[in-house]
């Protein structure tokens, strides 16, 4: 990605990961084509480990369904969060093991974003949701909204049955950075078919998932770099909303160093893995814990390439739900790259915002 | 550096590799197709012993899964951690570029004969 140092001028905060919630599944259904919409599908609560307390702020809740109503997410979001506009990722279903419920789910999905939350606020952006098990369709899905001109990325869950590198995936990515869609890389709801959260075994309590689950999108990241995806394709982007990159360092100078000794087995790989990452990868930045005194935690967002890689985002609904005011002891140009400029050289769309 | 006489050019045959004396670690004479060339025994990674690794040649690539065995005999994989040298130059294979050191080599009446 170039850098261009205008494309700032007027926007404080962009906040690059919203997760919008139907009340219903009737309110997807409604977008769905017969004769599937006929049938039963999954809801968005199935997950390996259901949360034990609230997964969602208590305050943001509508009929009982938190992040469903656009009034409020504006509200909150707008006003009390100071956020200028947000892109909008709502979850689908994991991997079902119907494939074309699954596509069609992301279809209905679509159209809802669109019809329900994008129409009616112009600070609003959304995510083409695609089924990436089923490359034809999703390559036609993303046909279909390319063109949107509030469509600002693809997104595919973080739950997969091959890491993204693969082969079969490539005509998925070559196709979305032809129209210049960054894919976002996000933890779904679950479907049926997923495999076990860890390689060795279900670990006992929800804490324990969810500190590990997100570090799979390292695998996903290896895969890239090791398949040659970022040598091939010049300007895909990926997207890891599920924040995670102050676990990335120690994992990739090892992947670094093998990959040293290893040069010949892929020698499409032409460049030291971590040097893909400036061009090629960006993350979101709730879930970025980090060290608990305030100046450490400058420094060390300094450390993880924040000022490139890192964009803010809230994660509303979530109980993770991080403010804006979370960088306000970061220096203030390294706070303005991470929650506005960043996004906007990511996201070409957003620079028509004003 | 002075230069020295270290090798009669017969005791050293085309693919062949010979340590002489010099510096710390001793420095290894490669003789690739009839050119010799001298590099530092010390690997720039972890100070392994790298002259003793094979030599062998690499891959070279156009795109993702397209692999060419290429350069064969040019080569030098240290023997510790794999890391690739080109013989003639002492430079890593793989970005960024670590580099062997290498010493100017002469044929002197029938000797080898390095600076250093």
């Amino acid at each position: 990605m170039k850098a261009d140092s205008t494309v700032d001028a007027g926007v404080s905060v962009v906040d690059t990961a919203v997760h919008p919630y139907p009340r219903d599944p009737d309110e997807i259904r409604e977008y769905m084509r017969a004769p599937l919409s006929k049938l039963r599908f999954p809801g968005l609560d199935g997950y390996f480990y259901p949360p034990p307390k609230d997964e969602n702020r208590a305050d943001s809740a509508l009929d009982g369904t938190a992040g469903a109503d656009p009034d409020l997410a504006r509200r909150q979001l707008f006003a009390d969060t100071g956020v200028d506009c947000a892109i909008l990722l709502p979850v689908t279903r994991g991997l079902l093991p119907d494939v074309d419920m699954a596509s069609e789910l992301c279809s209905a999905t679509n159209e809802w974003l669109a019809a329900r939350w994008l129409a009616g606020d112009d600070r609003f952006y959304g995510s083409i949701r695609i089924n990436p098990a089923d490359p034809t369709r999703a390559i036609a899905e993303m046909d279909r909204w390319a063109d949107h001109p509030k469509m600002v990325q693809v997104a595919v869950p973080l739950q997969a049955h091959h890491p993204y590198g693969q082969r079969m995936y490539r005509p998925i990515w070559e196709r979305a950075a032809h129209h210049g869609l960054p894919v976002a890389v996000h933890a779904d709801s679950l479907g049926g078919n997923e495999f076990w959260p860890t390689s060795v075994g279900y670990p006992i309590y929800y804490v324990e998932y969810a500190a590990q689950y997100p570090i799979n999108y390292v695998v996903h990241l290896m895969s890239l770099i090791a398949e040659g995806v970022f040598e091939d394709i010049e300007n895909l982007v990926f997207v890891f909303a599920d924040g995670g990159i102050d676990m990335l360092f120690p994992l990739l100078w090892r992947f670094d160093s093998d990959w040293r000794a290893l040069r010949s087995v892929t020698p499409w790989v032409k460049r030291q893995p971590l040097t893909y990452l400036r061009d090629h990868v960006r993350f979101c930045s709730h879930r970025l814990e980090g060290p608990s005194d305030a100046n450490d935690y400058a420094r060390w967002i300094g450390e993880i390439d924040a000022e490139h890689l890192l964009m803010y985002s809230s994660n509303y609904p979530g109980v993770s739900f991080q403010p804006a005011d979370a960088f306000a002891a970061v220096p203030p140009a390294l706070r303005q790259r991470v929650l506005a400029t960043n996004a906007l050289q990511t996201y070409r769309r957003l620079r028509e915002f004003d | 550096m002075a230069e020295r006489r270290v090798c009669r050019v017969e005791d050293l045959p085309p693919g062949e590799m010979k340590i002489v004396p010099g510096g710390r670690w001793g420095i290894g004479l490669f003789n690739r197709g009839g050119s010799v060339y001298a590099l530092n025994n010390y690997c720039p990674h972890a100070g392994a012993p790298v002259c003793r690794g094979p030599v062998t040649g690499t891959t070279a690539s156009e795109s993702s899964y397209d692999s060419r065995w290429v350069r064969e005999g040019d080569i030098l994989r240290c023997p510790w951690h794999g890391w690739e040298f080109d013989i003639s130059t002492g430079q890593s294979v793989a970005e960024p570029v670590r580099r062997v050191k290498t010493y100017p080599v002469k044929i002197v009446e029938g000797w080898i004969v390095i600076e250093g």
